[in-house]
């Protein structure tokens, strides 16, 4: 069985509306690597404000940790009761330091610009 | 804009070579692959807004692998979908070098590049998960499951997702111009004198390869139009049925003229002529005229032995007239043409230099 596709999500896109199980990818900045709790924080500034999102390591284990590098994540969410944001359980972690943000930022409205209006031109012509 | 569930309007086959994505690797979204419509009439083409889709060139993450003993399975993910892509692996890299191999110093440099062209290689089809992909290749349905048949694939370096970045830009302009634009040439080209154009550049082609396939050496336009699987070519394109009147000759005779216009283009071509002294209406096929190609094949013989043809050959001017004065007056020189290009090619004869040929 194929994983579903994981769906590209802003950092601060990410929190208790994100339904449980969802494959997504997403990116930040490692602030921090918990060895023992398998745990990541991978951070974003968006609008003079600071997002978070929780990253469970558990499966990329071992992996080269580069505090302060740019990382891109893909796995799925899960809601524990401890946080509000659900955790990304990652199935891929990969260092991508030195990535133009803001392009990877445009690139990803513009992809969803198309799909959306696909979206309405389709639902336009059946009904 | 056409939707896609209108599952009738599926262009016929005979036109798919005339939208460009049919030949092309279309560069399309996994979601897509996954979802469009597969063609009725040939298996393995699919359907993307009518345009007839082949094969398909993906980029994407890798988040499964599965080695089988001649093959991988790679779940290949776009962020829009997931896909299997079935890649071969490659032989040259499972074989071992040679060994045993006398050590001069240009074969080792040979091996040596060998041996760099099979790390590059295994390093490029090496492919773990995460590791960023680009597939080509053409798509088919395994276990209800749709996957991709790589022809070719390779690791992707994209250490700051330039490549990735670049594609989701490029992808919905692609699909604004192209993709999501319907094709509507076949319509045109259906009604008037195009069509009819189209059909007769259609149908000299299959009379032609009907004529070498059956190595028919001679033929009336009339036992042409006796065959089915030709006369069929000449109906479907008739163009517009509203000058069709419904008399019974009419359509007959259409299919008259657009063979004839077919043998005219043959006889333009050089692939048939006809012979002064035969039947008005009898043709001959180049290709199968054992006589016209022994006459020539004399002609060059008997001029190469004088001195003066004897370095150069003889020129193809000169053997035109000299088949001309011996065999058929009226040969065109397109005919003739063909007649050395294939004495040549079976290195019956040489050519020499621009126009000139010498048999040995």
């Amino acid at each position: 069985m194929l994983p579903s596709a994981g769906v590209y999500y802003f950092p601060w896109e990410i929190n208790s509306s994100v339904p449980e199980g969802r494959t997504l990818r997403t990116f930040g900045r490692l602030c921090c690597y918990d060895l023992a709790r398998s745990e990541a924080i991978l951070t974003t500034q968006h609008d003079s404000a600071q997002y978070q999102v929780c990253v469970d390591t558990k499966f990329v284990e071992p992996f080269q940790a580069q505090v302060g590098s740019f990382y891109m994540v893909l796995g799925e969410t899960e809601h524990r009761e401890e946080t509000s944001s659900p955790v990304v359980k990652a199935r891929i972690l990969t260092c991508v330091e030195g990535m133009n943000v803001p392009l990877l930022e445009q690139a990803i409205q513009e992809q969803r610009k198309y799909f959306n209006e696909r979206e309405e031109q389709r639902g336009n012509g059946t009904s | 804009m056409q939707s896609e569930s209108k599952d009738e309007e599926e262009t016929p086959s005979l036109h798919w070579g005339l939208d460009p994505v049919f030949s092309a690797f279309a560069r399309l979204y996994i979601k897509d692959i996954i979802e469009m419509r597969e063609s009725k009439q040939v298996p393995g083409i699919f359907f993307y807004n009518g345009h007839p889709v082949r094969q398909v060139d993906v980029v994407g993450i890798v988040v499964q692998r599965k080695e089988r003993d001649a093959f991988y399975n790679y779940g290949v993910d776009d962020s829009t979908g997931v896909i299997n892509c079935v890649c071969w692996k490659n032989p040259m890299v499972a074989e071992t070098p040679l060994s045993g191999h006398t050590s001069t110093p240009s074969s080792l440099t040979v091996f040596e590049q060998m041996k760099k062209l099979q790390e590059t290689v295994s390093q490029k089809t090496k492919l773990e998960i995460g590791d960023i992909v680009r597939v080509r290749g053409h798509i088919r349905t395994y276990r209800q499951q749709r996957e991709i048949q790589a022809s070719c694939y390779y690791k992707v370096d994209d250490p700051v997702c330039d490549v990735q970045i670049s594609r989701m830009l490029e992808l919905p302009c692609l699909y604004r111009e192209v993709y999501d634009k319907p094709f509507n040439c076949p319509e045109e080209i259906q009604s008037g004198l195009e069509g009819q154009n189209f059909s007769i550049r259609m149908l000299h082609e299959k009379v032609q390869g009907f004529l070498l396939e059956n190595k028919i050496q001679t033929f009336y336009q009339q036992e042409l139009e006796a065959v089915d699987s030709l006369v069929s070519l000449a109906g479907v394109h008739l163009p517009s049925p509203s000058c069709q009147e419904s008399k019974s000759n009419s359509s007959s005779k259409r299919i008259h003229s657009v063979f004839k216009e077919a043998v005219k283009m043959l006889q333009e071509k050089g692939v048939v002529f006809q012979k002064p002294g035969s039947s008005k209406d009898l043709y001959h096929v180049t290709d199968h005229d054992k006589e016209l190609f022994k006459v020539t094949l004399d002609v060059i013989r008997e001029d190469c032995r004088k001195p003066r043809h004897a370095e150069k050959g003889c020129h193809f001017l000169h053997v035109l007239t000299c088949v001309r004065q011996s065999y058929i007056p009226s040969l065109a020189e397109v005919v003739m043409h063909r007649v050395l290009e294939l004495l040549e090619s079976n290195s019956d004869v040489v050519s020499t230099m621009e126009g000139c040929y010498m048999v040995f």
